[in-house]
């Protein structure tokens, strides 16, 4: 039986989504993460404990792990493990991106410049130091503009600034959030640069898509229907399939297919966030995983098969056609943190799960957890799932579910 | 009943496992894994499926037939001669599983015994240093029904640990267990060891 190393974070949320796919498949598993499982000495051939941070020592360690079980696939689940990931799969001699594709699609600047490179359309961008005079760098950027990290995912430290009164107070509050993620426990020190881009405006949308040997496959397109214009970028809404003219959405295809490209991404899934001003797509994202949180819950492909089940066959080299999604229009709404403080109380679940149409409510959020609301916090208080004979009907569920919803938030 | 009404799905889930699901229950509500051809000896199904060259095991589920071969060829070769015996054997109205494989089961209080066991000595010494705690709610026949608590309870990693860990460890001490089903409200855990978040 093949085996599958699956690079699992432990705070992923795609945990038991992967493990599912992997039992369905019917593969052998390792799961490596970066903090030792308690009961990993019971099962060494299925827990193995990773360096992250460390791509060569990862690959190392692998190595020398594969030589007694034998490892056919990597599977990378999240954005932090890209790097490894095609480090390790290098190091296995197994089909991946290269290391220098998956770098760069962690590190937003590089993947700008090769956008800008290839004439992929991006917003204009450049690399500011927090060493720098920020009132001086205020003076000279043009408005409005979007301040990010380097690296991350999730909207988390990103901001609008229409002016430089904005400007400032946002890039002292990156620069605190970048402090403050430096001290946990197997994090690297807070980067001393950050990126300041354009503000493109225009719906976005998201893609879906598989690369094999370069060629991007479109498997879900997904319209973002609440407007996402700042200060900060709380994403929402994912209804599939898009409601976008079959021109646009071969556009928008087209765009990131470039965009794969120019970062030389040649393998595996892809995440690519899109912006739709006037002119035409312009590329937000393109990043070599698949989409976050429990979004994929709503995919389902072929006969059934999930969207980690596609990427895990497509790891295997299984030579698939790969399956159509299925048609009806279906779609997931992130529940935004409204407020900081301490999860207390959360009321109206029944009348949410009773709402025609809803397939699912999941609270990933615990009580007493303590609420970070963005540009600081990376979580999620829960996710709703719909499925309805239009992608508008679908819109109007996923609201009318998360209006019967209260939480009740301690200060 | 005639045996070309009967209507098989074969779907190989790996160049050695094959899942046949068939139109109707072949052991209504009940599971029994055949781990060796020995094992079938009195239970029709299994003994016929096991006369197939290069079957190794056989897991007869409801209306699933999972079958595992050692032999090198194509799932569509083999399945052609498993469709056929599930067929005849579901066309004479006998048992799949003889009632006799029950009999040198453990009891389920055996199994209780021997569950909770690998719990106390293996399972949560190790999970106490995450502040969790694995309960044996229940045993029914062979299906273990647990319960994780503390800091296991809504952890983000509660899955590898029951798969991996709980499971391998109970499986490896008491092959007798069939399904472990977890029954935790991992929804109302109010401190799990790791929490999710978008990176």
């Amino acid at each position: 039986m093949p085996r599958v190393l699956l690079l699992l974070p432990t705070t992923s949320y795609r945990t038991e989504a992967f493990l599912d796919a992997a039992v369905q498949v019917g593969v052998d598993v390792t799961v490596a993460s970066e903090q030792a499982n308690t009961l990993g000495h019971l099962n060494p051939a299925a827990l193995l404990t990773l360096d992250f941070n460390d791509p060569q020592s990862a690959a190392q360690r692998v190595c020398a792990f594969a030589r007694r079980y034998a490892i056919d696939a990597v599977v990378p689940v999240d954005s932090q493990v890209v790097e490894v990931g095609a480090t390790i799969a290098a190091a296995l001699g197994l089909r991946h991106n290269s290391i220098d594709s998956a770098r760069c699609a962690g590190d937003k600047h590089h993947a700008r410049q090769r956008f800008q490179r290839a004439g992929v359309p991006a917003p204009a961008f450049s690399l500011c130091s927090f060493d720098e005079d920020r009132a001086a760098l205020a003076a000279r950027i043009p408005y409005p503009c979007v301040i990010k990290p380097l690296s991350g995912a999730g909207s988390q430290g990103v901001m609008r600034a229409d002016g430089p009164t904005q400007f400032v107070p946002a890039v002292d509050r990156l620069a605190a959030i970048l402090k403050c993620a430096s001290t946990a426990p197997h994090e690297p020190p807070a980067p001393r640069e950050f990126l300041v881009e354009q503000f493109v405006g225009g719906p976005e949308v998201a893609l879906e898509g598989l690369l094999t040997e370069g060629a991007l496959k479109t498997l879900a397109l997904f319209d973002k229907p609440d407007p996402l214009d700042g200060p900060f970028f709380e994403e929402t809404i994912y209804v599939t399939p898009s409601r976008l003219d079959d021109a646009t959405q071969q556009r928008i295809a087209r765009c990131a297919q470039q965009a794969a490209c120019a970062i030389g991404l040649t393998d595996g899934p892809v995440h690519a966030e899109l912006r739709l001003p006037p002119g035409g797509p312009s590329v937000i994202e393109v990043n070599p995983r698949s989409i976050g949180g429990l979004c994929s819950r709503v995919l389902r492909f072929g006969t059934g098969l999930s969207l980690e089940e596609l990427i895990i066959r497509h790891a295997l080299q299984e030579h698939q056609e790969l399956p159509r999604l299925q048609g009806q229009p279906a779609g997931v709404m992130m529940i935004p943190i409204p407020r900081a403080g301490k999860l207390g109380e959360i009321r109206g679940l029944d009348e949410a799960r009773g709402v025609s149409g809803i397939e699912g409510v999941t609270i990933s959020a615990h009580l007493g957890q303590t609420l970070v609301p963005l540009p600081e916090g990376a979580q999620y208080l829960g996710f709703l799932f719909a499925r309805a004979e239009s992608s508008t009907a679908v819109e109007a569920i996923l609201r009318a579910a998360h209006a019967c919803l209260e939480f009740v938030i301690d200060p | 009943m005639s045996t070309a009404e009967i209507s098989i799905t074969g779907e190989p889930i790996s160049e050695a496992t094959c899942r046949f699901t068939v139109d109707r229950p072949v052991y209504p509500d009940k599971s029994f894994a055949f781990l060796n051809k020995e094992k079938a000896e009195g239970s029709p199904l299994a003994e016929r499926l096991f006369a197939i060259d290069g079957i190794s095991r056989v897991i007869i589920a409801h209306d699933q037939v999972t079958v595992n071969k050692t032999v090198a060829g194509e799932w569509p070769g083999i399945g052609r001669s498993i469709g056929i015996v599930i067929r005849e054997h579901l066309a004479t109205g006998d048992p799949a599983v003889s009632d006799a494989v029950w009999e040198d089961m453990p009891s389920s209080d055996e199994i209780r015994a021997s569950v909770q066991q690998v719990l106390d000595s293996e399972v949560n010494p190790s999970v106490a240093e995450h502040g969790g705690v694995i309960r044996l709610i229940d045993v029914q026949e062979n299906r273990v029904y647990i319960q994780m608590g503390g800091g296991c309870q809504g952890c983000g990693q509660a899955d590898v640990t029951l798969k991996f860990g709980i499971e391998n460890s109970i499986r490896a001490s008491v092959p007798e267990v069939a399904e472990i089903l977890d029954v935790t409200d991992h929804a109302a855990g109010r401190n799990p060891y790791y929490t999710p978040s978008k990176k």
